[in-house]
């Protein structure tokens, strides 16, 4: 599903003529199998956030290759990494990332709306990913109006709604108490074994780290240690 | 993404800062009136310059005055042979030449007279170009003659005083023949000097017809028209070409030869208005020297073409000015937006499809600017019209002679004004629509909810 080849990166700071890099990330290769949960763990600064946002397009980079099911988005400009995102990629950010004056409904419709998808079938597809999610009762209430796992649980309906093959999450359970973290996983878990959705999640948190089949570690941008987890 | 869903996103951004909305659209709103009411002075006053040349003479008619010489400087009068050339000519419907008496006729009824132009005209032509009689015929026989409309009206009694005219400078009904004219006795009375002694001739003529009221109001139809028979007549007996008057010290005309054999008065009629530039070319190349209401037209509205692009120039000042205005309402909202496109961009949102939303934006605030400026500036036009005449009236004390309008509104004066708003605001929204898919995702992502 995802396969990276030598990817690394680094980062240019201060002004001109006195910038300094500070390398990221160095000589990563790994690859995510179909319907695997993959965990990316580290300490701050260890380059795994960096590594995500090289996976989401959101940076590019500077040496190596990254394939997302058989096709090099490295090597993508931002309109066509655009267009792969809307049909292949699903996102869950630590912050939920909803937009603010969007009710529940309109930011769950919103990628079938930048699909180009008809407001009929955008409506019915749009209800039952709420239902599925349990919010079907509150569609109509904006982000500030739910409760943190609430929003997380309308961001995974977001995600959710153009049955992404591969789901991108960075720290999911970052903003949630611990119940509602345990409920997220179990969610995410379910997803996994009934729709076979590959996932790779960044976390610190040892409970999220613990859903994975596998888990990297990073540090110092380079990965230390691969961990095949064989209770999952 | 479907325009259908692109309008709806546009419009549920508007509505997150209307005052702000509001006020651009007022400013552009503003600048387009500005435009339209500032070109619809020039288009108003065209109207009426035009209307003025227009009414006070046939748009389809051309006069011929003359026809330039072999030696190129001078022109000689139009003959028959011409008047058959002018016949000749594709789409001409009626050629009118008319030999004018050269001095005034003195015609009198009993104890009624009245000084008047007195012609000789070919009356199938005078017909087929809208000659109509109010009453009686044409004539048949030589003495017969056919009077102007208001003829009858100006025959004054003989005993009449000086103040015989009422206010209006017609004359007072007391003084007036009442009488009826067709049918009546006409006497002709023409001068001429003999031997130092002035020598008059009486010709009897019989009134069979009258000609219709004028069309212009302004209009006087005073003349006479006789045959060519009794013309002869009144040049045997003065000795000169139409009737010329001598005085003391002048002699018969050398040329006379030339003037017997000419018209006065030729006037050509084409059978429609696109057709006088055609005939005008044609005789210009013949070398006959033309005057026609559509040449004039043509100079004026060329002119007035000028001004008017002059006037919208400095009308789209204004809305360049309130496109200032668009731009920075448009820059606002992608920086207040960032966030929300960062979003977007995050999940799939295409860079283009953000740049048309805001794009479309912009044009939204432009052409609902512009429709709202085109419908105030319409009520300022009607305004104008109304109140200017009034202001007139009150500062002079008399209402303006001239019918003038002020401001006039074409079609095409909103049609331009829009096409102008939709550029500018185009050009005004781009910069900041290209600002928004220039947006970071992570940046704008950094924020909490």
């Amino acid at each position: 599903m995802i396969t990276i080849k030598k990817l690394s990166h680094d980062f240019v700071i201060g002004k001109k003529g006195r910038q300094t890099i500070i390398p990221v990330l160095r000589d990563i290769s790994f690859s995510v199998e179909k319907g695997e949960i993959v965990t990316i763990v580290g300490r701050s600064g260890s380059g795994k956030s960096t590594l995500l946002n090289l996976v989401s397009g959101f940076i590019h980079p500077k040496e190596g290759e990254i394939w997302i099911s058989g096709e090099k988005v490295s090597d993508m400009n931002e309109a066509k990494f655009a267009d792969f995102r809307i049909h292949n990629l699903g996102f869950i950010f630590q912050s939920f990332q909803l937009i603010p004056s969007m009710t529940a409904f309109q930011n769950v419709e919103l990628p079938l709306i930048l699909k180009g998808i008809n407001e009929g079938d955008r409506r019915k597809q749009t209800e039952e990913m709420l239902k599925k999610v349990g919010l079907l009762d509150y569609q109509d209430h904006y982000p500030g109006e739910l409760s943190g796992g609430q929003q997380q649980r309308v961001s995974i309906a977001r995600a959710l709604i153009i049955n992404p093959p591969l789901i991108l999450a960075d720290e999911p359970t970052g903003s949630l108490d611990s119940e509602t973290e345990e409920e997220l996983l179990q969610f995410i878990k379910e997803l996994n074994r009934d729709m076979g959705i590959t996932f790779l999640i960044i976390t610190h948190d040892d409970k999220v780290a613990e859903i994975g089949d596998r888990t990297i570690e990073l540090r110092d941008g380079r990965i230390v240690e691969e961990v095949r987890l064989l209770c999952n | 993404m479907q325009l259908k869903d692109q309008f709806r996103f546009v419009r549920q951004n508007m509505k997150k800062n209307k005052t702000r909305v509001f006020m651009t659209i007022l400013a552009t709103a503003m600048g387009c009136a500005f435009l339209i009411v500032l070109a619809s002075v020039g288009f108003g006053l065209q109207k009426s310059v035009v209307k003025e040349m227009t009414e006070r003479r046939v748009i389809t008619q051309i006069d011929v005055h003359g026809k330039e010489g072999d030696d190129g400087g001078s022109f000689r009068p139009i003959n028959k042979k011409d008047i058959q050339i002018f016949e000749e000519v594709k789409d001409v419907k009626a050629v009118t030449r008319r030999k004018m008496l050269q001095q005034e006729g003195n015609f009198s009824i009993g104890n009624y007279q009245e000084p008047a132009q007195t012609f000789v005209a070919n009356f199938p032509s005078e017909v087929k170009a809208g000659l109509e009689l109010s009453e009686g015929r044409l004539p048949k026989g030589q003495d017969e003659v056919v009077v102007g409309y208001n003829f009858p009206l100006n025959l004054a009694s003989k005993d009449a005083p000086d103040d015989r005219y009422d206010n209006k400078s017609q004359l007072k009904t007391e003084y007036r023949y009442s009488g009826k004219l067709i049918g009546e006795k006409l006497e002709l009375t023409v001068r001429q000097l003999k031997d130092g002694k002035q020598e008059e001739k009486t010709i009897p003529l019989t009134v069979v017809g009258i000609s219709k009221k004028p069309t212009k109001e302004w209009a006087e139809d005073r003349s006479v028209f006789i045959s060519d028979t009794i013309l002869t007549e009144i040049e045997n007996f003065t000795g000169t070409p139409k009737g010329y008057l001598l005085d003391a010290n002048s002699e018969v005309p050398t040329d006379q030869d030339i003037h017997e054999n000419s018209f006065d008065e030729v006037k050509i009629y084409a059978k429609n208005m696109e057709a006088v530039q055609g005939i005008s070319d044609q005789l210009k190349d013949l070398k006959y020297a033309t005057y026609s209401v559509v040449n004039e037209l043509k100079e004026v509205n060329m002119i007035f073409m000028i001004a008017k692009a002059g006037l919208i120039f400095i009308g789209t000042i204004a809305i360049l000015i309130a496109s200032i205005g668009i731009y920075n309402t448009m820059t606002m909202a992608v920086t207040e937006r960032a966030p929300d496109i960062g979003i977007m961009k995050a999940i799939g949102a295409n860079p283009k499809t953000i740049k048309r939303i805001f794009l479309l934006e912009s044009s939204y605030i432009g052409l609902i600017g512009a429709l709202i400026g085109t419908l105030v500036s319409y009520g300022i036009s009607y305004a104008v019209n109304f109140a200017i005449p009034l202001i007139i009236k009150q500062a002079f004390g008399k209402e303006t002679e001239l019918n003038i309008i002020f401001s006039d509104i074409p079609l095409i004066l909103p049609v331009i004004c829009i096409l102008i708003c939709y550029g500018v605001t185009i050009i005004s929204g781009y910069r900041p629509a290209q600002r928004a898919t220039r947006v970071d995702v992570l940046k704008a992502m950094r924020r909490e909810v």
